[in-house]
């Protein structure tokens, strides 16, 4: 499903040239769930935000389901990410404007959805996530842990094969971070949705099936 | 998607709700001011256009060649129209009309009344869209003592009586007309007003001068057939004087009809393409400009606010929102923000509306179910939507998702550029407002306080009525016997108005073909202490002056500088075809009538015969309690005069009176330069409050470092000196020009002086800091504590 080969990402500091990813490759095969951990500033964020397509390599190839996604069109690669991809952040990122339910329907109305069917995906999430109660409250209303909640539905509310999570447990206590994971995990096994989250806790990472080490924008070999 | 986009936007509004008001009330006020400017400028482009004959209707007017220049007006002689129309093929038809309108005593039975009005040829109701309610235009002047009158003049006359048709009215106390029509009132906006009209005949037949070819003193109006040429009949018409008269100096050209309320500005007999029209374009240019600030305002509040923005823009892009999508759901905000704008702009403008037609003296209606309106305001607010919303929404949704979602500031230096800019713009416009404002009130002034050469204090015009002319001694003595006149004249014309005037005088030494155009008027001997006039030399004039075979007059200093050297009394002047010699005894000091902003032609004065008298002045006492002389004299009136009730003018005020124009544009300039300045500090008032916002850190830190709020409100404020300083220094080149291109059409002027721009600059940069000032103290007072915790 993903394929990278020799990334490399830098910024130049004056004539520093600075490295926040040197000689990525990596494969993941469709159904796995992937850990990435690492020290702060090792780079995690910044390959996850590649494979999500959020930012581009300096120098390397990355071909998602067959696609060389750098060497395609604007289009084409935005609509692979909106059709395939699914983002969960650590500080959640709803939009306070919106109520639970404008949340969890905005992807599907980036994807012209038609508006009785979306209601039924969205009505279906909010069933699945037991939040259907909650779905006129607006974000500052919700605890830390329900936000997370609605900000995973939002996520697979278009169907994505590719869920990315940047320390989706990060602003967490560790009861709630278990709910999470223990939610990852059954959205991986039952729905088949690949899954890839960058972690700090050794705990949580050992809820994925391969756990990758970064240090210094390498992978470390074990 | 639409509701959902609505339920956002409206939920964003109310979050911020001082923002939004901000936002909401800058472009209302910018739209309600177009939407007034732009009522007033409709008004003024239809002005005429009732007549279905606009296109093929001209009046005839004349060029005529002087030593000084070319000298254009509209008078033209007696004998002209039926001439051309007979010589001239293209035109079918044309009117004679007796010049403006006069003002005539009506009695009907024992009621009187004044009303204004004219003669003219039945031709008028063809040429001129002017319908009968009753009556018929056919039938009106049938019979010689006709007189046709507006809907308005018969509710005035008659009463609510349904039928006036055949009634008759008395004119000045002595002949009998009869109502043969009707006629619709006139919209405001026509140049043709009257209240009443009679046949020219019974004008033409009075008045001798105007059965010879070299006297010009009626409006000649001609209709061209449909195929008709304008170009071929002026070429006929150019030299056409010239053959009936050879002596004569006047070319002759047609005036469209279409042209006459807006661009009636004539430099060396050609038009300049200027008029009124310039205030059409100075005010439409000002509302478009109020619009920008307001817009402006509206950018600069939006990108201020972006970091605001930034994550939710991050947000939507991660969920796949494309750029167009974001661009459209910032525009549609904007648009939806301009919308509830004109709602409160169309208020406003109701609201307005009666102030500003008392300012601007006409009858506009706000016509809110008038399509033109309505589309007008829908575009107005769509192309502001679009002006203000367009740079935001480019902005805005160019953020880089993973940039903004990891919390980093958007350092960019461009959109702090840009929004300085706009910042310089807005108070660049609104400096050039306050100089052109000081500028143009000064102007005014400056003429205002001018040394006219007579005194127009204290001094009563009325027009001669009945017998006051005849019979001025008995006036005199009675007049002078209440204690409150100081004296009282007689005159052929008014003193501040131009009037007769001939290029017609010789005198030794002048050049053959050397054509001065020399002002003539008849006083009465009390005219020059009466109006104050001063006698530079020789001596006043006496009744006796003016016996055949002896003429004695006075002229005025600037005439007796074009004849030469040394004293001009007993140098002799020579009228035209006329054998007799009129001697200069007194010379009297220039004075400025016609146009107050120039310089008057030379003025010569002779003994008035009292028949020819039309206008009286009345001198009262300085001292004396105005209301009480005008009670004193009116009473005088009503016992010398009683047929015709008393009427009369300040001079003062008919001085007043031809500033009109000017004082409009004064008005205005003040009410915009006053918005734009709101507007702008609007906007900088929510500029302030965001930098402060957004240095909250940087103010908690430097106050933990022992910073008095002096200095942090010094360290706010410099912010915004800069933008102010390098708008004045914009503004003032600017300023200058276009005020040096307004004060070259006045050629009494002011010279421009430093401290006016001084001033406009310190104005603006007190108003910037006031409006700063209260943003950068609240940050400043601010405990460290809190800003630090939150951060």
């Amino acid at each position: 499903m993903i394929e990278l080969q020799k990334i490399y990402k830098w910024h130049n500091n004056g004539n520093n040239r600075v490295f926040l990813l040197k000689d990525i490759n990596l494969t993941v095969e469709e159904g796995a769930f992937i850990s990435i951990m690492g020290p702060s500033g090792s780079g995690k964020s910044t390959l996850l935000n590649i494979i999500g397509m959020l930012d581009g390599p300096s120098e390397g190839s990355y071909r998602f389901l067959g696609q060389d996604v750098f060497n395609i069109k604007e289009k084409q690669r935005s609509q692979l990410y909106k059709e395939n991809i699914g983002f969960v952040f650590q500080a959640y990122h709803l939009i306070d404007e919106l109520t639970v339910y404008e949340n969890i329907e905005t992807p599907l109305l980036y994807q012209n959805i038609k508006s009785a069917e979306r209601q039924a995906i969205v009505a279906d999430m909010l069933d699945r996530f037991q939040i259907v109660g909650k779905k006129d409250l607006f974000p500052a209303q919700l605890s830390g842990g329900q936000q997370q909640l609605v900000g995973i539905a939002r996520a697979l509310v278009a169907k994505p094969k590719l869920l990315l999570a940047d320390e989706p447990t990060g602003n967490l206590n560790s009861k709630q971070g278990e709910e999470i994971m223990q939610l990852f995990k059954q959205i991986n096994e039952e729905d088949g949705v690949t899954i890839i989250q960058v972690t700090h806790s050794e705990k949580n990472a050992a809820y994925g099936k391969r756990i990758i080490e970064l240090l210094d924008g390498r992978i470390e070999k074990k | 998607m639409l509701q959902t986009f609505f339920k956002t936007t409206l939920r964003t509004l109310w979050k911020n709700k001082t923002y939004s008001a901000m936002n909401i009330f800058g472009l209302a006020i910018g739209i309600a001011c177009a939407g007034l400017i732009f009522l007033w400028v409709e008004d003024e482009v239809n002005y005429d256009m009732v007549n279905t004959k606009k296109d093929r209707v001209y009046l005839v007017r004349e060029n005529q060649q002087y030593e000084a220049g070319i000298f254009t007006h509209s008078s033209t002689p007696g004998l002209l129209a039926p001439a051309i129309q007979a010589d001239i093929p293209g035109i079918i038809n044309t009117c004679r009309k007796s010049e403006g309108n006069t003002s005539y005593l009506f009695s009907i039975g024992d009621k009187t009344m004044y009303a204004e009005g004219c003669f003219a040829e039945p031709s008028l109701f063809s040429i001129f869209t002017i319908p009968f309610v009753q009556g018929s235009a056919t039938t009106a002047f049938t019979q010689l003592y006709s007189i046709v009158i507006t809907e308005k003049t018969a509710k005035k006359f008659f009463g609510n009586t349904p039928d006036v048709l055949g009634k008759t009215v008395r004119m000045d106390n002595q002949q009998d007309y009869v109502v043969t029509g009707v006629v619709k009132d006139f919209p405001a906006n026509t140049s043709m007003q009257f209240e009443w009209v009679v046949p020219f005949e019974i004008y033409f037949q009075r008045s001798p001068w105007l059965h010879r070819w070299g006297n010009n003193s009626l409006s000649t109006y001609v209709e061209l057939g449909e195929h008709a040429s304008v170009a071929s009949v002026n070429k006929q018409l150019s030299g056409y004087l010239k053959k009936k008269d050879p002596e004569s100096i006047t070319q002759l050209f047609l005036f469209g009809l279409k042209n006459w309320h807006l661009y009636d500005q004539f430099e060396n007999g050609k038009p300049t393409g200027g008029g009124r029209v310039t205030y059409i374009r100075l005010f439409s240019a000002i509302a478009w400009i109020i619009l920008l600030i307001a817009c402006i305002n509206f950018m600069n509040l939006a990108t201020a606010r972006s970091e605001k923005r930034a994550r939710e823009v991050g947000v939507r892009k991660v969920m796949g929102a494309g750029k167009g999508w974001l661009v459209l759901q910032f525009i549609g905000e904007a648009l939806f923000m301009t919308l509830l704008a004109s709602f409160v702009a169309v208020l406003l403008i109701s609201l307005l509306l009666p102030a500003f037609n008392t300012l601007v003296q006409k009858q506009l209606i706000a016509g809110f179910d008038n399509p033109l309106h309505v589309g007008s305001l829908v575009l107005i607010t769509v192309i502001c939507g679009l002006v203000a919303g367009s740079y935001p929404a480019l902005y805005l949704s160019s953020f880089n998702p993973v940039f903004v979602l990891k919390g980093l500031k958007t350092k960019n230096s461009s959109v702090a550029f840009i929004r300085k800019g706009l910042v310089i713009v807005q108070f660049s416009i609104s400096i050039i407002l306050i100089i052109s404002t000081v500028i143009v009130y000064q102007q005014i002034q400056h003429v205002k306080t001018r040394d006219l050469g007579f005194d127009k204090a204290h001094l009563l015009e009325l027009q001669i009525q009945g017998e006051m002319g005849k019979n001025f001694s008995v006036f005199k003595q009675d007049l002078l016997a209440t204690g409150a006149v100081e004296n009282v004249a007689i005159s052929d014309h008014t003193t501040i108005d131009g009037g007769n005037n001939t290029s017609g005088f010789t005198w030794e030494g002048k050049p053959a073909n050397n054509k001065v155009l020399v002002s003539t008027r008849g006083v009465s001997p009390e005219f020059l202490p009466t109006s104050g006039m001063q006698l530079v030399e020789g001596r006043n004039l006496a009744l006796s002056d003016t016996a055949r075979g002896h003429l004695n007059v006075m002229v005025t200093e600037s005439l007796t500088k074009l004849m030469g050297k040394g004293s001009a009394i007993g140098k002799s002047l020579h009228y035209e075809g006329d054998t007799t010699q009129a001697v200069i005894v007194g010379v009297v000091k220039d004075y400025v009538y016609g146009n107050m902003y120039g310089k008057s032609d030379p003025v010569l004065f002779t003994a008035l015969p009292l028949r020819y008298a039309s206008v009286m002045y009345i001198r009262m006492k300085a001292q004396t309690d105005p209301a009480n002389a005008l009670a004193q004299i009116a009473a005088v009136m009503k016992k010398d005069n009683s047929v015709y009730p008393f009427q009369y003018r300040f001079v003062d005020d008919r001085f007043n009176q031809k500033f009109l124009a000017e004082m409009l544009v004064s008005k205005l300039s003040r009410i915009f330069a006053a918005l734009a300045i709101l507007i702008s500090c609007l906007g900088l008032f929510g500029l302030a409050a965001y930098t402060a916002e957004r240095r909250t850190k940087e103010i908690g830190i430097r106050k933990v470092l022992g910073a008095s709020v002096g200095s942090i409100t010094g360290l706010l404020s410099t912010d915004f000196i800069k933008p102010v300083l390098i708008s004045a220094l914009i503004a003032y080149p600017l300023a200058w020009w276009g005020m040096n291109q307004w004060l070259q059409a006045y050629p009494y002027r002011i010279t421009i002086s430093w401290w006016v721009f001084l001033f406009a600059g310190a104005g603006a940069m007190f108003i910037a800091l006031v409006t700063i000032s209260f943003q950068s103290i609240k940050a400043a007072l601010a405990n460290p504590v809190k800003s630090l915790r939150t951060e």
